[in-house]
């Protein structure tokens, strides 16, 4: 009884001494999608700023489909697409992207909206988009058409 | 086309870095050997090196004015937009802003704000499109019968209404397991049936029977299929309709309590108020049967009589029970 008495003053000391020298065991802060404040030399997109508590709020919704409304089923399904997607486009395309991929579904068809940096000439651009167009229909068993914007430098909302 | 050139690239590939496999190929290599081999023919002034010598990157050409910059006031916007398509900044020769903005500034303009490409827009809708769309399906319609012009007339032809969804949804598969639902509507007016058929195909109905609307409602889904549903539906309503208009030998012993409606004829109220008015009266009279009759001929126990039938069948409300009180006064004398 003594001993587990003194045991606890002691690990109640070494606590407090750990909790002076070291960093304090705060709350958990969320670190989803963030890019923390530096010292503003790094340029952040708008879609990078904001952190996804603004989401339906200051941004929008990168991929749009009726599977997730009351009712209607196939959510798992497109939500694994999508994924494929991106990580398709972000390896195709590689270096070329200037922002997110917006995936649209209208009925059937699958719409990949992006945002490219002008670093390939325009005809591995073309070449690059067929190629994914034809595999990812090929792959998905729908017609799949990318539409995409270029632009000579990526646009940057804000230093963080 | 895009899979001719894929061959050509990757052949070119292949043949000129054997040795170093395809992984070894730098950007740098390929590029110089499918430039100088591939578009020579085409080049401005390149000259033919064959694959070797220092790599000169062709003169990069300069990206025009967007469209929006060339596009005279009075086109024809349906040829911008013919279809939905998301929102393209060099098509749109609007200055839209969208985005929050940083402190002490705007919203982000149009260029590359992928905002706007998220969001649906309708700019393959305006007016003009959708006359262009009115008048290419105005070959395909028809014009409506003259002879079912009010909605009256559409119940008295066409009395059983048949509702049955269909759905659209994004996805590769048209298959929805709802759509095989048939709701099948009926006003039991439309029908023909005496009081007796009325008040069976009431019972039997049960909750599908919507008292206010005179309306049944029959809804089938237990088949996989719509046809099936709909077969059944129909099946439904002319068995309905056939067992009401027999009568069993057990209906017979329908009691009071089975009663739809509440009716005055030998019920306790009517007891009660005729031995209270017996009592009433001058003591002498006797009790017999033909008192009964007389004072049930009265006019004032016939308003009785009347509001508390209502009073049973409509339940309470304002008018009721003052036309109760009505009745109790001069039934009474008071």
């Amino acid at each position: 009884m003594i001993n587990s008495k003194n045991f606890r003053h002691v690990t109640n000391v070494c606590v407090s001494l750990l909790l002076l020298r070291c960093m304090t065991t705060e709350a958990k802060r969320n670190r989803a999608a963030r890019i923390r404040v530096g010292k503003g030399d790094k340029p952040v997109t708008y879609e990078q700023a904001h952190h996804p508590h603004h989401i339906g709020h200051r941004k929008g919704w990168l991929s749009q489909h009726t599977s997730n409304l009351k009712g209607e089923d196939g959510a798992a399904e497109r939500t694994v697409e999508d994924v494929f997607i991106r990580r398709f486009m972000f390896g195709t395309f590689h270096g070329c992207l200037a922002n997110e991929i917006v995936i649209k579904r209208r009925g059937n068809l699958l719409n990949v909206c992006a945002v490219m940096l002008q670093k390939l000439p325009p005809q591995k651009f073309y070449f690059l988009i067929g190629y994914t167009e034809s595999l990812l229909s090929h792959f998905y068993k729908c017609p799949v058409k990318l539409e995409i914007q270029t632009l000579q430098d990526k646009i940057v909302y804000k230093y963080l | 086309m895009a899979s001719r050139t894929s061959k050509t690239f990757l052949s070119l590939g292949r043949i000129n870095i054997p040795l170093l496999g395809l992984n070894k190929s730098s950007g740098k290599a390929t590029y110089a050997t499918a430039l100088s081999i591939n578009f020579s023919s085409g080049n401005k002034g390149l000259p033919d090196r064959g694959g070797r010598g220092p790599f000169v990157r062709r003169p990069r050409r300069e990206a025009g004015e967007p469209r929006t910059g060339k596009m005279p006031v009075d086109q024809d916007w349906t040829a911008v937009y013919p279809s939905a398509a998301p929102f393209r900044p060099g098509s749109v020769p609007l200055p839209v802003r969208m985005g929050y903005p940083v402190k002490g500034g705007i919203p982000p303009e149009k260029k590359g704000n992928l905002e706007l490409i998220k969001i649906p827009n309708f700019l393959h809708l305006t007016p003009a499109a959708i006359k262009k769309h009115c008048e290419a399906l105005k070959p395909f319609c028809t014009e409506w019968p003259s002879a079912l012009e009010t909605d009256t007339k559409c119940d008295e032809h066409f009395p059983i209404k048949l509702e049955s969804k269909e759905y659209v949804s994004a996805g590769p598969s048209l298959r929805n397991p709802s759509v095989r639902i048939v709701h099948l509507r009926v006003k039991l007016s439309s029908l023909n049936l005496d009081d007796h058929a009325r008040k069976k195909m009431i019972k039997l109905l049960g909750e599908r029977y919507c008292k206010n609307t005179d309306v049944l409602t029959i809804k089938t889904d237990s088949c996989p299929l719509r046809q099936q549903n709909y077969d059944y539906a129909m099946y439904l309503l002319t068995v309905l309709y056939h067992e009401s208009w027999k009568t069993e030998a057990w209906e017979a012993q329908k009691t009071v309590a089975d009663m739809e409606d509440y009716s005055w004829e030998d019920s306790p109220s009517q007891k009660n108020i005729l031995d209270v008015l017996l009592r009433m009266k001058v003591a002498g009279e006797g009790d017999g049967e033909e008192v009964r009759q007389q004072l049930l001929g009265r006019k004032d126990v016939q308003d009785y009589k009347d509001s508390v039938t209502r009073l049973k069948n409509e339940g309470e409300s304002e008018s009721s029970m003052l036309q109760y009180k009505e009745a109790v006064k001069k039934v009474f004398n008071m």
